[in-house]
């Protein structure tokens, strides 16, 4: 990797809550179109480093920089706009609004509605992008009017990643995107990291299913009690190796 | 198809409490503050019995507090639409039903005041018309009551007295106050009023003050209360504070809380107002100016000062008026 | 689901759908509001009149836009239990500019709705800067500005106002149409038009939906809920100023309970109490529902004692059929 092909360089970052010190110095770095799966124990921080990246949390040392510009104290909603798309495990979805309006949230494109009267939500254009979107994803909803509380753990999922693809993201973290599914939507989530590697979209992909990280990543980061203990390419590791890792036994 | 019946069984609950106005009597629209005084429960007695020996129809409305100013300027303007000949009103304060009673002007249909509520020049700048204000002499009632402290604790008495005003801004509370105060001075002059706060015709809100005053004037001589719910309260405090038969306390309305409690020897009097009376006649006078008899626009009717003795004798003619 | 509806169930539906997403007002509530007037037009000959329909409006107005400021911050889960007294505030405030400081009448128009708004403002900055919980927040500015009211005019009546407000709230520009009644719907469609049509709108139901799905995408939370806030004491000035136009007084006594019943109002008209659901055109329908109830049971002498029943009935009615739709899968 050379210097002018790192996505998002994170050095040094600690984060403590109180006296709780989360994380302690984390190094890492992300390819244009890399996969990196992101494991650890409960506790080890991924979270806390995730959000320290999309700037829910602001780091209290070391920098975060996107293509060698620093990010370290922009808002979610600057980063956003940088490209930087976070799946929450909860998904994060306004359950009690429709589809379109979950993709849209928080950049609802506006028109002059009559003409002149401002500020009006474009409904129809944000529904219509967020159909194709849903179709381009080949998922299966009812319809995207309905409040997506209604709809099943999957579908919903579906909703989340429309979100964080619609607005051509260059990094993608998802957060155990498939604790919950049953097995063949499993399989289309891996296909879905598989495309956006394809298409150039880097994505960081956090899971306990080890199983679904040997398959999809192109390396696997170990995160052990606010730090990197491991950063090996996929190929070059085994699953022992990687839980003697996450446990502290290497 | 469920919320459908249970509207409907409600509204059938709803009918059956309400009254409809039959169409051949003449109707009269009364509307008062409250009906949780026994005061005014009086005065709706005084005109129903009055209506019926009138022959004329009446609805009564009043609202949830006696502090609802616009509830109840909501409800006049929704009793107008019956179109009454009459409406007879006991205002909250002096404005609150004058856009109300402007429109009954308008439309034809008689003002009566209800218990002198409303202020005479403000309802006139307003260009609201009242055929006439109807009510006793507030200022007389206060000054009863001060005569009855010099009676009872002699034109030489010296001490601390307590005034407990009604709501603020009410011009009853007011009269009844000012006329106390003033007679008090010409009447025993060594009698001081050291406090005279508005207890909002609360009977708990006076029960406070009269403990708070009592706390700073040990030695005080008599309570007057602007109405016999406050004087009820204050009472409580001045038997808590065991000088019960050292302090004289008197209200005003004579209610039948108040009676029972003279009674009981706990009041010592009350300005009986005869509210039954203050009904009956304006539904009387008011049915007569329709036949085109003349009527003063002040009509006051007379108090009665309730004392234990009275009421044990029960010989006073106009004790039959006391409901 | 679809292939179980009869032909009359899926015009219902489409009719529904169309209410919700369009115009953005449950139909349900439509439904129950014509039912009410068809049963009070039924019970007294008195309720179908232009007049009658005129009484209705007037006395739905200052509720009315005291529900609206109750909805924009239920919808946003939050809770408001200030707006009676900060009505109260606003009101005496304005009569004492207009009477007391002698000023023009716009003064007195202004310093009810800047003395409601920096109520609003003082609740919001403290729920968003100290972080105290609303309810505690909310009842202690309840107390506080029902007492600041009660201080402020001495607590008497203020009396004298001038004309100019006292046409505000008894002006008949139309002999049906009195001013506060085209105040009231002038404040509803703007409203209504910010909630269901405008990013500010959205971002406020999104707020109330998932506080945190609306902190991930970047919507400043504690900016939207001062504005809120802010917003809900201004819509309690207003109200305040309508209620001492109308009464021709500042009256510190104003308001007492009315948060009770603008909550009720929203309630009924579809927000949900918790917050991520909310129109103001239902919180308008809901307001319009208690006034034709209590009109109709006051146009036939039914003491306000059952009024206040028959309120608390219809509030959990209306809570109990968003329940059942949400059993029906109608719902999350």
């Amino acid at each position: 990797m050379t210097p002018d092909t790192v996505l998002l360089k994170i050095s040094g970052v600690q984060k403590h809550f109180g006296a709780v010190h989360v994380l302690r110095g984390v190094d890492l770095q992300v390819a244009p179109g890399e996969v990196i799966g992101f494991v650890g124990d409960n506790g080890a921080g991924k979270s806390t480093l995730m959000k320290t990246i999309t700037g829910i949390y602001r780091a209290d040392a070391g920098s975060v920089l996107m293509n060698g510009d620093d990010i370290t104290h922009l808002v979610p909603g600057q980063r956003r706009s940088l490209g930087i798309e976070m799946i929450y495990q909860d998904l994060a979805l306004a359950r009690q609004q429709d589809v379109s309006s979950n993709i849209f949230l928080g950049r609802e494109p506006v028109k002059r509605a009559f003409g002149f009267l401002p500020g009006f939500v474009d409904k129809a254009k944000m529904d219509a992008e967020a159909q194709k979107m849903i179709d381009r994803l080949g998922a299966r909803i009812p319809s995207i009017h309905r409040p997506v509380g209604m709809f099943s753990g999957g579908q919903q999922q579906t909703v989340a990643i429309a979100r964080a693809l619609t607005f051509n993201p260059k990094l993608v973290i998802m957060d155990e995107p498939t604790a919950a599914l049953a097995v063949r939507e499993v399989e289309s989530v891996l296909n879905l990291i598989r495309q956006m590697r394809q298409e150039g979209i880097a994505v960081i992909l956090i899971s306990h299913r080890l199983n679904d990280v040997f398959e999809v990543t192109d390396r696997i980061v170990v995160l052990r009690q606010g730090q990197v203990v491991a950063d090996l390419p996929t190929a070059q590791t085994k699953m022992a190796e990687v839980v003697s890792y996450i446990v502290g036994a290497h | 198809m469920r919320m459908l019946r249970t509207i409907a069984a409600f509204s059938m609950i709803a009918a059956v409490c309400g009254s409809a106005a039959a169409e051949d009597k003449p109707v009269y629209g009364v509307l008062m503050k409250t009906l949780s005084n026994p005061f005014w429960g009086a005065m709706e007695l005084g005109v129903k019995e009055a209506a019926a020996e009138k022959g004329v129809d009446y609805y009564l409305q009043a609202v949830e507090s006696d502090q609802a100013a616009e509830s109840q300027l909501n409800v006049c303007n929704t009793m107008l639409e019956r179109k009454p000949l009459v409406m007879i009103t006991a205002s909250i304060n002096s404005t609150n039903l004058l856009p109300c009673l402007k429109r009954a002007n308008e439309a034809n249909i008689k003002v009566v005041d209800l218990d002198g509520n409303l202020d005479p020049e403000i309802a006139k700048k307003a260009g609201v018309a009242i055929t006439f204000s109807i009510g006793s002499d507030n200022e007389a009632a206060g000054a009863k009551g001060a005569d009855f402290v010099a009676s009872k604790l002699g034109k030489d008495a010296k001490g601390p007295v307590l005034v407990i005003e009604g709501l603020s801004g009410n011009i009853t509370g007011q009269k009844r106050a000012r006329g106390f105060a003033n007679r008090l001075k010409e009447v025993a002059p060594g009698l001081e009023i050291v406090a005279s706060l508005p207890g909002d015709w609360d009977r708990g809100k006076a029960a406070n003050i009269a403990n708070d005053v009592l706390t700073q004037h040990p030695d005080l001589k008599a309570i007057f209360a602007a109405n016999d719910g406050m004087a009820l309260g204050a009472v409580e405090s001045v038997f808590a504070a065991g000088k019960g038969d050292q302090i004289v306390t008197v209200g005003v309305d004579g209610n039948s809380d108040a009676v029972k409690a003279i009674k009981a020897g706990r009041l010592t009097a009350s300005v009986a107002q005869l509210p039954y009376l203050v009904g009956k006649q304006a539904v009387e006078k008011v049915a007569g100016n329709l036949k085109g008899e003349a009527v003063e626009p002040f009509i006051y009717v007379p108090t009665l000062v309730l004392t234990k003795d009275l009421l044990d004798a029960g010989t006073d003619p106009q004790l039959k008026f006391v409901k | 689901m679809r292939s179980e509806m009869t032909a009359p169930a899926r015009t219902w539906r489409r009719l529904q759908f169309f209410f919700e997403t369009k115009l953005h007002v449950r139909m349900e509530s439509l439904v129950v509001l014509l039912i009410f007037c068809a049963v009070m037009t039924w019970l007294s000959p008195f309720f179908l009149s232009r007049s009658n329909f005129a009484n209705i409006l007037l006395a739905t107005s200052t509720i009315g836009v005291l529900a609206i400021g109750a909805t924009m911050i239920i919808a946003s889960a939050g809770l408001d239990l200030s707006l009676g007294s900060m009505l109260g505030l606003a009101g005496v405030v304005g009569a004492a500019v207009a009477v007391k400081l002698e000023l023009p009448s716009i003064f007195a128009v202004l310093g009810c709705l800047g003395a409601g708004a920096l109520a609003g403002f003082v609740n919001g900055i403290l729920i968003t800067r100290l972080r105290i919980p609303a309810f505690i927040v909310t009842l202690g500015m309840l107390g506080i500005a029902r007492g600041l009211a009660l201080i402020i005019a001495d607590g008497k009546v203020i009396y004298g106002l001038p004309d100019a407000v006292v046409y505000l709230g008894q002006g008949r520009p139309l002999p049906d149409l009195p001013m506060p009644v085209i105040i009231f719907i002038a404040v509803a469609v703007v409203a209504h038009y910010i909630l269901a049509y405008t990013r500010f709108g959205k971002h406020t139901l999104a707020i109330g939906d998932n506080e945190g799905a609306a902190r991930a995408t970047g919507i400043p939370v504690e900016r939207m809920r001062l504005y809120l806030y802010t917003i809900s004491g201004l819509c309690a000035g207003l109200a305040g100023m309508l209620f001492m136009a109308r009464v021709n007084s500042g009256d510190p006594t104003a308001g007492i309970g009315y948060e009770l019943t603008a909550i009720t109002a929203a309630i009924i008209g579809g927000t949900n109490l918790f917050g991520g659901r909310g129109s103001i055109l239902g919180a308008i329908v809901g307001a319009l529902i208690m006034g034709v109830l209590q009109n109709g049971l006051n146009l036939m002498a039914v003491q306000s004692y059952y009024q206040q029943m028959a309120i608390g009935a219809v509030l959990i009615l209306a809570v109990y059929i968003d329940q059942f739709q949400v059993q029906r899968g109608r719902k999350p």
